[in-house]
């Protein structure tokens, strides 16, 4: 038994560990009162920059920053148009996640000759830490240990996450502003601010979740994100907008999708089956917790 | 002595330090063209209450927005303490020592109160970290100094509208303003909450503070102020000295006419009445919270009878009001209405019912603040204007006008609702419920923020359902329109009905119902009729 789920259980965290990001990013803007579907636009031009700026700088430290600084941007551009040309906020998103699939593309095709898949043979693997006091813990050592540095920092960014929203000024403004930002405005504040904040800390996220991916492949593949911002934004809501409600969301999808990987190649099922399974999960998964918190507002 | 002209030489005591001074203030929305303010000239002098009125509309409220930053004028300038100063945002107005509370509350309510209170002047620790716990203590002393009913760690949404009140006013006195601006505070208030909260104004005023008070009770004018100011129509139209006025005067100045006081007799209860609406033993207990929210309540309202329910705030009329209308469910007993149960009916299946329902909560409940006035009027009746699925745009004009014009709504179809002075607002939930009505119509606070002749106006269409035969709930904070207007009522105190009373046959006083509603006394069991 252990022997199959020590492996789906690591798997689980590499799975989760970018929904987690970019999810943590993402409750920033949903709590400031923005409904963010730009995630997985925000991640794709993560992950591109991330490796394409690895390549050629040979240091996947500058690479990543530079991920960092193009999905910033394309975060604040997003924020500058909704929140002070006043764009809808979900057309803009809309039209940043085209823009990104749209250049990514073209850029991969300036740059590198091809529309597909482009591998880079320079790339370091990621580091993995290993901590031997740690792995000797039975069970969960193995299962905490092992991991890239996404993943660890992805843990270490959640705590800090629930302390700015739950413990900072600025947290609380935040979410004053997505609950009834009239409140700010009577007392001189400006909710667009505070949004507009969320917004670069969706896009500083979202950059390290996309970078996970291509880094951990060692290859760019058109549209890596594979639709991971919007089960992103999922993971948010299934998580009842609380940092450690997110982890276990993510958890969740993690486990479902190492689950069928695994599934896939051991058990005699049909695929299309077990590919759905994680789906399958989501949809129960949301309803058990709309059910549950239905249960809980009501009174008696 | 009467003072109509407002210019400079018109105050005598010009040793009076002038707090603010505002000159010439003329305001536009350009959104919609409205002249909301027209060449306004005020003086607050240092240690006074100014009382502001006027009716509904007549721009008081922005007067008071351009004074705390929250809009700019086109023309005019503000002194404040004799400096000429630009207020262009309430954090400004602040640093000068100017705090307003609003006409609607503003606050947060997932929030506590003291995150309330210091939201945007939060007090820091270890460098970056809001203080929690100073936090509570700040607020918690200032709530101890002024004899608040309200504790810091509370939820926000766990109070009565007097206790937020409070909050807000909390609000203003922890950034330590000096002169401060009180929107309609009383509106909704009990008269107990209303008298303590004139104790706190007074003893703001020992503390050499400034007040201006915006308020359409012509009593608590009398009550209050040093000075009264009156608007209409966007101009300041008199000034004067509140022990040179009595409240005729005052209340011609504001209409251009008397108006009579609010008392009507009721009438003897029509014959023939059918119940309409029974709730049986019903309790509303909230989850991990020892005391229930309403306990074994049991109460009939009838065609044609006026059921009014009285009780000071955060005992048990507000969830009376959900529990009738659907909003909340009930934990025991039983709803029926026209002897079908509706325990587990919502608002929706209520309303198709044939329930009519005047919130309250207006703003949350009763509009959407973001939709047309046109829309937030028609929302019951779209199928009636429109046809396979479309509205009928000529069919809307005109029921708009007929409505408007009936109800004197200050405003346009086009405009967003949110720009409505705060009793226009009233007025539009009041014409649309009133005009779908079938044989059950609830209304809560109906009255809030209007003034007198809107407020007598819509005593005249209580009392025409009535006679129409309309089974009618009130749940009000006003015992004088509770007095005036119900056949039956009861007294409710922490969530019991401790008193039942038939108006209509025997007279009630208000010292009577008062004492009931402090719970200083209990009815024991007695009969419905
Ligand atoms: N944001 C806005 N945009 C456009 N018009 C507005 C806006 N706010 C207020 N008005 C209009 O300005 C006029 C004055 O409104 P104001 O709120 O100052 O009245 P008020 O004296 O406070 O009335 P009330 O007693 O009903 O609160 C009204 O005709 C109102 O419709
Ligand atoms: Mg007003």
């Amino acid at each position: 038994m252990m022997q199959t789920l020590g492996p789906i259980l690591n798997s689980a965290v590499v799975i989760m560990t970018p929904l987690l990001l970019a999810a943590t990013g993402g409750l920033f803007t949903e709590l400031s009162g923005m409904l963010n579907i730009a995630l997985e636009g925000l991640m794709l031009i993560g992950a591109f920059g991330a490796i394409v700026f690895t390549h050629y700088s040979g240091s996947m430290f500058i690479g990543i920053l530079a991920g960092i600084l193009c999905s910033m941007l394309l975060a604040s551009l997003i924020a500058t148009v909704s929140l002070y040309l006043k764009a809808n906020v979900f057309i803009t998103g809309l039209a940043a996640n085209l823009l990104v699939s749209g250049l990514t593309v073209v850029l991969s095709f300036k740059l590198f000759g091809n529309k597909g898949v482009v591998s880079f043979v320079n790339i370091p693997q990621l580091p993995l830490l290993h901590l031997r006091w740690i792995e000797k813990i039975p069970v969960i050592g193995n299962l905490l240990m092992g991991h890239n540095g996404f993943v660890y920092f992805s843990w270490l960014l959640l705590l800090l996450c629930n302390f700015v929203l739950y413990r900072t000024p600025f947290g609380l403004r935040l979410q004053a502003s997505g609950l009834h930002d009239q409140v700010l405005v009577s007392l001189g504040l400006r909710p667009a601010h505070y949004r507009f904040i969320a917004f670069l800390v969706s896009g500083f996220t979202c950059a390290l979740s996309g970078a996970q991916l291509t880094l951990n492949l060692g290859a760019y593949v058109p549209n890596i994100t594979a639709g991971k911002g919007w089960i992103a934004l999922v993971v948010i809501f299934l998580g009842q907008k609380r940092p450690f409600g997110l982890l276990v969301a993510a958890c969740i999808f993690g486990l479902a999708d190492a689950f069928s990987n695994f599934a896939q190649g051991s058990w005699d099922i049909p695929a299309d089956f077990i590919l759905a399974i994680p789906y399958i999960l989501t949809l129960v998964a949301i309803i058990g917790v709309s059910i549950y918190t239905k249960r809980k507002s009501r009174i008696g | 002595m009467l003072m109509h002209d407002v210019s400079e030489k018109a105050y005598p005591n010009d040793r009076m330090i002038r707090a603010v001074q505002m000159d010439n203030i003329t305001k536009i929305y350009e959104e919609t063209g409205t002249l909301a303010n027209n060449q306004v000239n005020l003086v607050l002098h240092k240690g006074e209450i100014l009382c502001l009125a006027g009716e509904n509309g007549a721009g008081k409220t922005t007067l008071m927005k351009i004074l705390y930053g929250m809009e700019r004028p086109d023309t005019g300038s503000i002194a404040i303490y004799g400096r000429r100063v630009h207020i262009n945002s309430p954090l400004e107005a602040n640093r000068l020592g100017i705090g307003m509370v609003h006409q609607h509350v503003m606050l947060i309510d997932d929030f506590t109160v003291a995150q309330n209170v210091t939201l945007g002047k939060e007090p820091i620790i270890h460098a970056v970290a809001y203080d929690e716990k100073r936090a509570e203590q700040l607020v918690e002393d200032i709530i101890l100094r002024h004899h608040f009913s309200i504790i810091a760690n509370q939820l926000v949404s766990s109070l009565s509208i007097g206790q937020k009140q409070q909050v807000e006013i909390v609000k203003m006195l922890y950034r330590n303003v000096d002169i401060l601006i009180l929107d309609e505070p009383t509106a909704v208030l009990t008269e107990q909450e209303i008298r303590a909260l004139f104790v706190t104004l007074r003893s703001l005023i020992e503390q050499g503070k400034s007040l201006i008070l915006i308020t359409h009770k012509l009593n608590e004018i009398k009550a209050i102020s040093d000075r009264v100011a009156i608007m209409r129509q966007g101009r300041m139209i008199a000034e004067a000295k509140t022990d040179s006025v009595d409240e005729y005067e005052i209340s011609r100045m504001m209409m251009g006419k008397n108006v009579g006081s609010n008392i009507h007799k009721p009438s003897p209860v029509l014959s023939g009445r059918r119940e309409i609406f029974r709730v049986s033993n019903v309790s509303v207990i909230k989850r991990d919270s020892g005391n229930p929210l309403l306990n074994n309540i049991s109460f009939s309202s009838y065609s044609g009878e006026i059921l009014g329910f009285a009780g000071v705030g955060g005992n048990g009329l507000t969830e009376l009001e959900g529990i009738l209308t659907g909003m909340l469910s009930v934990s025991q007993g039983t709803l029926e209405y026209r002897d079908t149960d509706v325990t587990k009916a919502d608002t929706r299946k209520l309303r198709a019912m044939g329930m009519a329902y005047v919130p309250g909560d207006r703003l949350h409940t009763g509009v959407a603040l973001e939709a047309t006035v046109g829309e937030s009027l028609i929302i019951h009746a779209r199928h009636r204007l429109s046809r396979i699925g479309f509205m009928q745009r000529k069919k809307l004009a005109q029921y708009y006008r007929t409505l408007s014009h009936k109800y004197a709504i200050q405003g346009s179809m086009h405009m967003l609702t949110r720009m409505l002075s705060g009793g226009n607002i009233q007025k539009l939930i009041l014409a649309r419920e009133i005009d779908q009505w079938r044989d059950l119509i609830i209304f809560s606070e109906p009255t809030w923020g209007l003034d007198s002749a809107s407020s007598q106006f819509v005593y005249d269409q209580i009392w025409l359902l009535k006679e129409q035969g309309a089974a009618i709930v009130l749940i009000s904070s006003n015992i004088d329109e509770i007095l005036s207007l119900s056949d039956k009522i009861i007294v409710m105190h922490r969530g019991k009905i401790v008193a039942r009373f038939n108006h209509s046959t025997n007279e009630v006083t208000k010292e009577k119902i008062g004492t009931y509603m402090l719970g200083l006394a209990h009815q024991g069991a007695t009969d419905d009729d």
